[in-house]
């Protein structure tokens, strides 16, 4: 009798254990959105996960980046999918590129755009009263986008210089329609992290950053 | 087995596998992380600097032309070069381009062969070389870097050349002002960076004019080949 007691009593308290650490859990999330690809490189490379289920952990080593490389850039997209059961914003913060020589590379030098945000796999919750807007200003494809500024130098609509602090860059409505404790394959929403470097007559030496995507409770927009 | 302790080993099995959903549900995070890294290596390239001149000459002519911002690759024939030829010099010059990225050093080589057989046939001393001013303009182009200039710089000129008063033969007397200091690679020019950061499409650059001459004289007859090699590295 005690040990079917027990029993019961211990079943109860997991259930309740498990139930009350996933529903918080999906409240809100970030992930990576499928396989990153990287074109134009000379020695480069872009690794992460394919899948959606997996942490955002993504590694891209442009290469190499003075003329040697002859492309007119080098491009890499991260698909980074996002979850939630309630209004989000995605923000962005940069770590490292303190060059202090001008003719290095900057910050300014790699274009970051966000672009053709999409529901994942597609499933998703589709909410009719508010969109998912791209903040200003990086709604663009900085490849397509990138000019050549008047000292020479290539410009972007909107780069990392952008980014200041930890910087929205993106929000929105409600974006899982279920509200399941286990990531899905497709109950969300993906979209492109685009990065773009044209190779220039930059001055030598090696270059590195760190960014972090953050997505938190963002405007309380109705679905 | 008793009835209770059957029920007691399914619950425990419920339980851990209830455990381990919801430790699974950790995995959901509200952070991702991209690193990035980039490498920029030296790079230096020589290419014409634009179309080349010839003066003075008697017959000849140029062979290939310079094209700017091409691979530099210029033949020239520079005719007569007997006294038949009553000009002071025949002169060629050809417009360089240097760019880098990083500091430079342009070194040049060069070899002359002539049918003649005696001391009077054309030599690498007969033929006159410098560098002229070196110009750096233009957009993307570090105006402030600068130059080196190892040479003399237009070898016709009075300063850099004269007839020996023993024997006659008029020689290029200015420090590396013939082709004689360059019988193996030797520095002609050297300088900061050029370029600042713009990309490769920019066609601006470093321009520098290579000054070439001989003086026609009683050279002892046959034909003479002259080539030069132009190399450029960041060390």
């Amino acid at each position: 009798m005690k040990l079917r007691f027990l029993t019961y009593t211990l079943l109860v308290t997991a259930v309740l254990f498990a139930a009350e650490k996933t529903s918080p859990a999906q409240a809100l999330d970030i992930s990576s959105g499928g396989q990153p690809t990287i074109t134009g490189a000379v020695g480069g490379s872009v690794t992460g996960s394919s899948n959606v289920t997996n942490d955002l952990v993504v590694t891209i080593n442009f290469g190499e980046v003075s003329p040697l490389n002859t492309n007119a850039t080098v491009k890499v997209v991260v698909p980074i999918a996002l979850r939630s059961n309630q209004p989000y914003q995605v923000a962005v913060s940069v770590s490292g590129l303190g060059n202090a020589n001008t003719e290095a590379l900057q910050a300014s030098d790699i274009g970051f755009g966000v672009q053709n945000i999409r529901v994942l796999g597609g499933a998703g919750k589709v909410c009719t009263q508010s969109t998912h807007t791209v903040r200003s200003p990086f709604n663009n494809d900085p490849s397509s986008s990138a000019t050549v500024a008047a000292n020479g130098r290539v410009a972007y609509t909107s780069s990392l210089a952008n980014v200041t602090g930890s910087t929205i860059i993106l929000s929105g409505p409600q974006l899982s329609k279920n509200n399941s404790a286990i990531r899905q394959q497709s109950d969300g929403y993906v979209f492109d992290a685009v990065f773009v470097l044209t190779p220039q007559f930059f001055a030598t030496g090696t270059s590195s950053a760190t960014l972090i995507f953050t997505i938190a409770a963002g405007p309380n927009v109705p679905c | 087995m008793p009835r209770s302790l059957k029920l007691f080993n399914r619950s425990t099995l419920l339980i851990t596998l209830l455990l381990l959903a919801a430790t699974a549900c950790f995995g959901q995070s509200t952070t991702g992380t991209v690193t990035m890294s980039a490498t920029v290596s030296k790079f230096v390239e020589i290419n014409s600097g634009g179309p080349a001149t010839l003066s003075g000459n008697s017959g000849g002519g140029i062979t290939t032309d310079g094209v700017a911002n091409s691979p530099l690759a210029v033949s020239i024939n520079l005719g007569e070069l007997g006294p038949s030829n009553t000009n002071a010099f025949v002169s060629a010059q050809v417009p360089l381009k240097l760019r880098s990225n990083a500091s430079y050093v342009l070194s040049m080589s060069a070899t002359v062969t002539s049918s003649g057989t005696t001391s009077n046939k054309i030599g690498a001393a007969d033929v006159g070389f410098g560098l002229g001013t070196v110009t750096r303009s233009g957009t993307g182009v570090n105006t402030s870097g600068t130059d080196t200039n190892a040479t003399s710089g237009d070898p016709t000129l009075a300063a850099n050349g004269s007839v020996n008063g023993s024997t006659g033969r008029y020689e290029f007397t200015a420090v590396r002002s013939n082709l004689s200091a360059f019988a193996s690679a030797t520095t002609a020019l050297s300088g900061s960076f050029i370029m600042n950061a713009v990309p490769r499409s920019n066609t601006n650059g470093l321009t520098v004019p290579a000054f070439f001459a001989i003086k026609p004289q009683f050279f002892e007859n046959g034909a003479t080949t002259v080539s030069v090699t132009f190399t450029v590295v960041a060390p």
